[in-house]
């Protein structure tokens, strides 16, 4: 076989082609190995557990005050979306165990979580904010409480920098969760404006409600004044409300009972209104309640339902009509 | 070096920076309890029965807090509201404790009363 018989310039011609064509090849790789790791990195760098609910550590523990929150909703982007609007929170991502979960900061506090899950087609639903209990040991907690007719949904498991938990249905079916934190409690402060403030029980037995909560945290009860054929009663430790126990409304007998948190605002109309600006709904038209305090209860854009409440720093002459 | 050597060597860069990547990128440490994870039937990530029909609170209807003020609830005697009040199944304040209101101290320090 013939060989080509090239001319020294074509050599180097070509020799100067193939080595060009493979330095951008090589730059093309080497592009697209970069372009690969600043597309993945931020996603893998997010922490992988949930942050504690105190920064820095605490030394408190206030067992059976509401000491933190989570939100599960079906569209995590509109929740953070909504509630940033609403209260100016910021969020920091976090992936835990293949779920996406938004930890909320008002002013640099940890004031909720956000978890992400989504509702199976066809299947309904409710959304809903978890609300946790103080509790100095979970695994005792739960055991008392499942004497006194509780259902467990979580069994207690740890998680590191939060603490153990359970999450559990009291007997007639309103859920909570347990919560021993290993960073402390937050402090027995006033909240500010978009923090959670207060805490009520609607239940089909308030009697039996408060006997169950108070079996499990001890708390002291004070009956309250109410219409006929309904029963409010305050709960209380280490002498601060901590929560109301309520009977359903009259005419909502078959309501579900569940926990609802009330986040402090400083003008209930107003945010309500900013409320149904965001996507949300108003579920209760706001209202005054007791000594001043201005309530409505809302619902976010995927219906989970949440209050406000309007606490002045004095009493309003403002009474329930 | 041939050409398809360098593109072999180039797409095995770019997928051994992929393959490599999200082990180096995941803290170390504990990976999270059960709470998260499907294989639990129901957990932190538990959705309440659908449905809440809210509405219809009538005026004496008040799921708000006290403030301190010497209010004093109504200890074994139910509420006043109703016409029969029977005993409890819990254990009521004593008629000495005043009803304790929300904390009034700002995270600052001050005071709000």
């Amino acid at each position: 076989m013939e060989t080509l018989d090239l001319s020294a310039p074509d050599q180097i011609r070509r020799r100067r082609t193939r080595s060009d064509r493979a330095r951008r090849v090589l730059w093309q790789g080497v592009l697209a190995a970069v372009f690969a790791v600043a597309t993945v990195a931020p996603v893998m760098a997010a922490p992988a557990e949930v942050p504690p609910i105190v920064e820095p550590k605490s030394a408190e523990a206030h067992v059976g005050k509401v000491i933190f929150v989570e939100l599960v909703t079906p569209d995590l982007a509109a929740a953070k979306q909504f509630y940033a609007g609403l209260f100016g929170w910021t969020y920091r991502d976090i992936q835990v165990g293949g779920a996406e979960y938004a930890e909320a900061y008002l002013g640099g506090d940890a004031v909720a979580g956000l978890v992400h899950k989504p509702i199976p087609a066809g299947e309904h639903r409710q959304p809903a904010w978890l609300t946790f209990f103080s509790a100095r040991d979970v695994d005792a907690t739960e055991q008392i409480a499942v004497q006194r007719g509780a259902k467990v949904l979580a069994e207690p498991h740890a998680r590191p920098d939060r603490g153990r938990e359970a999450v559990l249905a009291d007997p007639q079916g309103a859920v909570f969760a347990v919560l021993a934190s290993t960073s402390g409690d937050p402090p027995d402060t006033l909240p500010a404006p978009g923090e959670w403030i207060w805490s009520s029980l609607l239940t089909s037995d308030p009697d039996t409600g408060t006997s169950f909560y108070q079996t499990l945290f001890d708390y002291e009860a004070f009956d309250l004044p109410a219409d006929a054929g309904a029963q409010h009663v305050l709960l209380a430790t280490d002498n601060f409300s901590r929560a109301s126990v309520n009977s359903l409304p009259a005419k909502r007998p078959n309501m579900h009972p569940h926990w609802l948190n009330y986040v402090r605002v400083d003008d209930t109309v107003k945010m309500a209104a900013k409320v149904v600006a965001l996507g949300g709904r108003v579920l209760v038209e706001p209202r005054i309640d007791r000594h001043g305090g201005k309530i409505a209860v809302v619902a976010d854009p995927s219906g989970a339902p949440f209050g406000l409440l309007e606490w002045p720093d004095t009493e309003s002459k403002e009474v329930p009509k | 070096m041939t050409i398809s050597f360098l593109r072999r060597s180039a797409v095995a860069l770019a997928l051994g920076g992929l393959t490599v990547l999200p082990s180096a990128c995941v803290a170390p440490g504990p990976v999270s309890g059960p709470a998260y994870d499907n294989s639990v039937g129901v957990g932190v990530d538990y959705y309440e029965p659908y449905g809440y029909d809210y509405g219809a609170w009538g005026s004496g209807y008040l799921v708000g807090p006290y403030r301190d003020h010497g209010h004093h609830g109504n200890p074994g005697r139910g509420n006043p509201g109703r016409g029969n009040p029977g005993p409890h199944s819990y254990r009521s304040a004593p008629a000495s404790h005043a009803m304790p209101s929300m904390p009034s101290a700002s995270r600052s320090g001050g005071s709000h009363h």
